[in-house]
């Protein structure tokens, strides 16, 4: 027996992940530097579990992924136009900001809301997922405040794998503690998922997946609901960079030996 | 007036893990700097009687306990339900609990419920003014924030390893067993057991003080226009031995590997350290034979104390990025460093 | 070489696809894409290929997000005020109006640069009566600059942020859709009207490099007519044999195929190879510009809008700029010319050098690397114009030989040539006339033939022939030309680059022995490094007083500055084509010159390429000092498309 799934992938986009950043005082609190001009990507953990639902939606016919994404509207098209081409997924847009610093709270609270206006929704085929993690705020929170929301409580986190069962259970793997995995069996949908890697390698761009992505990409760009994310009750007395240089000792004038011991004298201490 | 509570988690024994006396340490700390601040303590678990006696000498006015065979699984459902239910019991304002996997899976939700925040993989909380503010890195540890909330219950996950660990001794502690009220759906899902990774990843060791960041320079040509590769292997798998350090790699060095090249066959990307790598955390760094780019060293950020060895004194390493640079010959260096760790 | 099996590749069938995202094909889709859809929301204009549709648009750009890959800028932006009436600078990032402009001849305050007599006499004159003339730390403000030089009423854009802007204006029309991350591998020839394809690759397996001469030409049998393009295969290893996830890239057909991918881009190089250039056209003049986004330091003096330009120094050949955009952030650097006849010419070191010379360090000091880039310049102009189109495709841009050595100008041009097609396309649109040779020439190309482009790049044509004989003639040669409407020049046709380089023994003569220089060899080989480091120490160069923020190594600034990466799964984009030659090859300058030390010494010293540091600056393509043999006005790297590269928008 199959089921068809609704997934719905909850994911934004963060700096690319080379970039320079540098914290800066904004009014609104802290901002990083050049914010708007930075290079973004989508999300490294979502974008695995964007893939990852994309799979299932491929192998469970009948099924469905959506892309909920809250960000600055003119950021987020450009992130789609990387992964559109990836796999297919109908977007659901927000805009407002992606920045790390604001309160997951109030982002998961506008992203259930987005989830619940879904048109079509059936709590009973539904599968949250997104990112264990963003690469901004680094939290690990948001998703299990959007699933408490929407009344998912069958919720994994650092997902590895999931595997349909024949009598429609899903067996799921987390990560845990010393590089293991928890391995759990849950009765069914609805479940929320937050990503880790999983085990997909990243789609091949095809450029005919974009086209059809596009249908609804831009659409949805142009009806983004302006979200407002106050940051309410949450203050930021600093925001630093670590301090990075340090006074080098260059010893040029050592004997191996010597240098040898110690070495060996401050491993030991 | 604040309520801190400590939430922990029993271990399969019952035991405490120390990442549940790193979050008392924390709690007690913030408890001690908070005037009027209450104190107290919330374990969930098979046998957490156990559990509360190995800590009873610690500050703590009050033990809560849920336990029950529902609630030895590390699950969603169960997990919250019980927390909420101390959190309330304790009529807690500031929540005080280890990151580890299990309690990271709930304590947002747990949040969500309560109508509080939570703020997660903190490393510091502390008071001042009567305020508390705890710090936490952003943007994949780039960068460290201080902050402050207002909303309450507030939830803070300590994150493994930043605290030192509560050493406070054993007794007898009174615990106030709070009953849960489990809905069907909170059992929806069974925890079957756990998965071992495979043995491969055998030089790397997250617990290790030392890592051990081997460069190019092991597999290029030396003073006597000879690559010594055989003799690389041999030295570096013998400090590995020797030192019980973790290991860690330039991109260059991987990169050989990757080609086809088999240059040192226990290395991977896998080993990578560096801003297309790991940035692992260890007390101590030793690199060999590396260059010491700023590609490679943004990897570094959570190595305490670092050394290098390299034959060139104009290396990055020189430039601020080590503490010590020894300009030597790293093939004779280990040689003797083995000898005098075996 | 093993018989390729038949792949199986999948079709898509669109009206228009364009080959990269930079000036010119901005300015092509930002007039198209306003003109495609009523103000009623119907079609201006149908599609062919999705009927009641209007024309399916596509844009493929190589770089991983738009605005990766291109340069800039300073600008007259005649043409982009053209397409923008509008246009203020405040709404695009680090945009600002021009204000003061210098003209500078920097002397070499350190002696190690290498003078011609006549340059070092000049110098010694400036020096000897520096009480009179404008000269102040080691640098001569020329009092007079000929006006066709200014750029006032201009801009000073980045052209990443610009480019950012200009995609989301083009994107949200709806009407066009622009793929970052997707390099075209090649175009698609249908000849004789055989339904046959025809590919570059499937009849030789290495694309060809670029076409210069007429000496060497593909047979063009009956018509040829270009029918779509080829995208790169994706999951295949360094050699582009299929690996894991092998997914071969899809042809996409179209009716018009719009060639804007710069002056390195392979399917330009690819349709010089097929159709040749007109009688007398070459390609042999290049620069490499490598630049610098710098936050200056909080007390500078520069005020936004000023522009510099400077000459002399590093080397008499290089020309060194410096834009200031608001908020205290500069855009610096230098162009290191296919015409510096050195071996050893690495724009990475000359580039701190010039930052450090003392008219630019006093306001670059204590200021913080950004962004770090290089790309290069295709200087050959009009001269090396290629057939601006034909039968299903039409060539603009740079690699259609728009951009004017003489002003300092390409992106105006560009655009204005990308607007030009886009308002020929339109007409035959409405006309419903086919996109055959016959009707662009008669509509874009006599369009761009009575425009500013055309005029000025013929002023410009000759203009720089005299910078072969020496930096001397060629800036008496750019004035002359400028002053004179090209009337009058200076020296003679260019030579292919390959045959400029000298081998090291011969630039350092006098300078560095031929024993000592053995020696350096003997060294670097043994230490797989590149060889200029040691020789410029050798020769006077001081050390770099690398500071951690400003002044870093070169693979720092590829981190720090670039943010160099590239994907995996797609074969080396750079190939050294006969081996045999590099073997035996002394100068090895593609290893000296390559901006992103991504061709380092390999095996036995020969060159070796790391796709993962390269930033498709396509200095290689020129930096050879080996002729092909299959065809003399090339040289042996091969330079293909490819993903990856820079990830910084702000160059
Ligand atoms: C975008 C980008 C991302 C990157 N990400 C990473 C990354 O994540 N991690 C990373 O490591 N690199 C990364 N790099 C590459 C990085 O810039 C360097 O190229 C790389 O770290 C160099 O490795 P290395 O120091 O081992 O090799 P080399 O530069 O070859 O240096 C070898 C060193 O060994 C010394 N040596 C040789 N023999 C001996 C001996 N007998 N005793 C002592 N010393 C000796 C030499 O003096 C030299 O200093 C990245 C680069 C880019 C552009
Ligand atoms: C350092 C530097 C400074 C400059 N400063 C100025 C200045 O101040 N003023 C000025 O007017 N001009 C300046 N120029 C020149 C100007 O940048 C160019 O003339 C202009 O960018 C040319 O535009 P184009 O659209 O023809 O080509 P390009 O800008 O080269 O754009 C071509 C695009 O095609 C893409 N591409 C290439 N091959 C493929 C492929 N196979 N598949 C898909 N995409 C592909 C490329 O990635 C690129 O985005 C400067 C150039 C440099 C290098
Ligand atoms: S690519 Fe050209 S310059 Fe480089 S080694 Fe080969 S022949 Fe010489
Ligand atoms: S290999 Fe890449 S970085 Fe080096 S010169 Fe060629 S294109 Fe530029």
């Amino acid at each position: 027996m199959s089921t068809a799934y609704q997934i719905v992938v909850c994911g934004s986009i963060v700096p690319d992940p080379l970039q320079t950043l540098e914290p800066v005082a904004a009014p609104t609190g802290p901002a990083l530097k050049n914010e708007m001009m930075l290079p973004a990507v989508l999300d490294p953990w979502a974008g695995h579990a964007l893939f990852e639902a994309a799979n299932l939606a491929k192998n469970t016919p009948g099924s469905k992924v959506w892309l909920v994404a809250l960000g600055p509207k003119a950021k987020l098209q450009q992130v789609m136009m990387t992964v559109a081409q990836k796999v297919p997924f109908e977007l659901v847009a927000l805009d407002g900001s992606a920045s790390g610093f604001t309160d997951a709270t109030e982002t998961a609270a506008a992203l259930a809301d987005a989830i619940a206006a879904i048109p079509g929704l059936d709590k009973s085929k539904l599968l949250v997922f997104g990112g264990w993690e963003s690469a901004s705020r680094g939290a690990g929170a948001t998703l299990q405040m959007v699933g408490e929301r929407l009344g998912i409580t069958d919720q994994f986190q650092g997902v590895d794998q999931l595997t349909l069962n024949a009598d429609g259970s899903l067996e799921i793997l987390e990560r845990i503690e010393g590089g293991k995995h928890q391995v759990s069996k849950c009765a069914g949908a609805p479940a929320l998922l937050g990503w880790a890697t999983g085990n997909l390698p990243e789609p091949k761009n095809n450029p005919q997946v974009g086209m059809v992505n596009m249908r609804t990409v831009m659409p949805a760009l142009q009806k983004a609901k302006p979200t407002k994310l106050a940051g309410e009750g949450l203050t930021f007395a600093s925001v630093a960079l670590p301090k990075q240089l340090r006074e080098t000792q260059i010893v040029k004038d050592k004997s191996p030996d010597e240098i040898a011991k110690e070495i060996v004298e401050w491993i030991k201490k | 007036m604040e309520t801190i509570l400590v939430l922990a988690h029993t271990e399969n024994d019952g035991s405490l893990a120390k990442t549940a006396r790193e979050a008392l340490h924390a709690a007690a700390t913030l408890h001690k700097s908070l005037a009027g601040s209450k104190l107290v303590v919330g374990l969930v678990g098979d046998n957490v009687q156990a559990a509360a006696n190995s800590i009873a000498a610690c500050p703590a006015t009050k033990y809560f306990g849920v336990t029950g065979a529902e609630f030895t699984q590390p699950r969603y459902g169960t997990d919250t339900a019980a927390a909420e239910a101390i959190c309330k019991t304790a009529q807690a304002t500031v929540v005080v609990a280890p990151a580890t996997s299990r309690w990271a899976r709930v304590l947002p939700g747990v949040a969500q419920r309560l109508g509080g925040r939570a703020d997660t993989h903190v490393t510091g909380a502390a008071a001042a003014d009567g305020k508390i503010s705890v710090n936490r890195w952003y943007y994949r540890q780039r960068m460290e924030s201080s902050q402050t909330r207002t909303q309450r219950p507030w939830i803070l996950g300590i994150d493994p390893g930043s605290q030192s660990a509560c050493d406070c001794g054993a007794g007898t502690a009174s615990v106030e067993m709070v009953a849960v009220n489990l809905p069907d759906t909170a059992k929806r899902t069974t925890v079957v057991g756990v998965r071992e990774p495979k043995a491969d990843a055998q030089t790397i060791r997250p617990d290790a003080q030392l890592l051990f960041v081997t460069g190019a320079g092991w597999t290029k040509k030396q003073a006597d226009g000879q690559t010594h590769v055989p003799e690389a292997e041999k030295l570096i798998l013998g400090f590995l031995k020797a030192s019980r350090a973790s290991l860690g790699s330039s991109k260059s060095l991987v990169d050989l590997g990757g080609e086809g090249q088999a240059v040192l066959p226990f290395l991977s990307h896998l080993n990578q350290i560096g801003q297309t790598g790991a940035t692992p955390r260890h007390a101590k760094g030793l690199s060999t034979c590396c260059h010491g780019e700023e590609p490679h060293t943004v990897g570094w950020r959570f190595i305490n104390e670092r050394r290098a060895i390299s034959l060139d004194p104009n290396c990055g390493w020189a430039r601020g990025k080590a503490d010590v640079l020894y300009v030597a010959d790293a093939f004779q260096v280990i040689a003797k460093v083995n000898e005098l760790l075996a | 070489m093993n018989e390729q099996p038949q792949i199986e590749r999948q079709r898509m069938d669109v009206d228009i696809v364009c080959v990269g995202f930079g000036p010119a094909t901005a300015g092509f889709l930002t007039t198209l894409s306003k003109q495609l859809i009523n103000p009623d929301g119907t079609p201006a204009v149908e599609s062919a290929t999705m009927p009641g549709m209007p024309p399916q648009v596509l844009c493929y750009e190589r770089a991983d997000d738009i605005g990766f890959g291109v340069s800039g800028v300073v600008t007259k932006a005649r043409a982009l005020r053209a397409s923008f009436p509008e246009i203020k600078t405040a709404g695009i990032p680090m945009a600002t109006p021009v204000g003061e402009e210098k003209v500078l001849y920097l002397l070499d305050p350190h002696g190690a640069s290498r003078r011609s007599t006549a340059l070092r006499l000049a110098d010694s004159l400036i020096r000897a009566t520096k009480f009179a003339l404008p000269v102040e730390n080691h640098a001569l403000n020329l009092p007079w600059t000929p006006s066709f030089l200014h750029k006032h009423d201009g801009m000073i854009l980045s052209m990443g942020q610009f480019m950012q802007w200009v995609g989301a204006q083009v994107q949200s029309t709806g009407t066009v859709q622009i793929w970052p991350g997707t390099p075209v591998a090649e175009v698609l020839i249908e000849k004789n009207g055989n339904a046959a394809v025809e590919t570059q690759s499937s009849e030789i397996k290495i694309p060809l490099t670029p076409s210069g001469g007429e000496s060497v030409r593909r047979p063009v049998g009956g018509a040829s007519k270009v029918i779509g393009v080829r995208l790169l295969d994706q999951g295949v290893d360094k050699k582009g044999n299929p690996a894991d996830g092998f997914t071969p890239g899809m042809d996409i057909h179209a009716a018009l195929t719009v060639v804007g991918d710069g002056p390195v881009g392979a399917i330009g190089q690819q349709l010089d190879a097929q159709f040749g250039l007109p009688p007398g056209n070459h390609i042999r003049d290049w620069a490499v510009g490598m630049k610098f986004v710098v936050d200056l330091p909080e007390d500078t003096t520069l005020k936004a809008g000023t522009v510099l330009h400077t000459f002399g120094y590093p080397e008499p050949e290089i020309f060194g700029f410096l834009y200031v955009h608001p908020d205290r952030v500069a855009s610096l650097g230098i162009f290191v010319p296919s015409w510096f006849d050195s071996p050893a010419r690495t724009a990475y070191r000359y580039l701190q050098h010039w930052m450090l010379h003392p008219y630019l360090w006093r306001h670059l000091k204590g200021g913080k690397l950004r962004s770090w880039g290089a790309k290069t310049l295709g200087e050959s102009g009009q001269h090396g114009e290629p057939h601006l189109t034909g039968d299903g495709y039409a060539r603009i841009g740079e690699g259609s030989g728009t951009t004017n050595v003489l002003t300092g100008s390409g992106v105006d041009e560009a655009w204005a040539t990308g607007t030009q097609l886009a308002e020929a396309v339109l007409e035959l649109l409405k006309a419903k006339k086919p996109f055959t040779k016959q009707n662009l020439d008669e509509t874009y190309v006599k369009r761009r033939r009575a425009s500013w482009v055309e005029t000025e790049g013929r002023v410009a044509k000759k203009s720089r022939d005299g910078f072969q004989t020496g930096v001397a003639t060629g800036m008496m040669g750019l004035a002359l030309a400028g002053l004179t409407n090209g009337k009058f020049s200076l020296g003679s046709a260019p030579v292919q680059p390959w045959k400029r380089i000298p081998t090291v023994e011969d630039y350092y003569a006098g300078r560095v022995s031929r024993e000592e220089i053995a020696k350096v060899r003997e060294e670097c080989k043994a230490k797989s490094a590149s060889l200029h480091g040691t020789l410029m120490d050798k020769v006077g160069w001081p050390a770099i007083p690398f500071d951690g923020q400003l002044l870093v190594s070169h693979q720092d600034a590829l981190l720090m500055g670039g943010k160099v990466q590239a994907p995996h799964g797609y074969a080396d984009h750079v190939v050294f084509q006969h081996p045999e030659l590099c073997t035996k090859c002394g100068e090895r300058i593609c290893i000296e010159a390559c901006s992103g030390q991504a061709i380092y010494p390999g095996e036995n010293g020969g060159p070796a390429f790391d796709r993962e540091k390269c930033i498709h600056c396509g200095a290689c393509l020129w930096n050879c000092s080996q002729a092909n043999p299959e065809n003399p006005e090339h040289m042996n790297i091969a330079f293909r498309a490819g993903t990856g590269g820079l990830h910084s928008a702000e160059n």
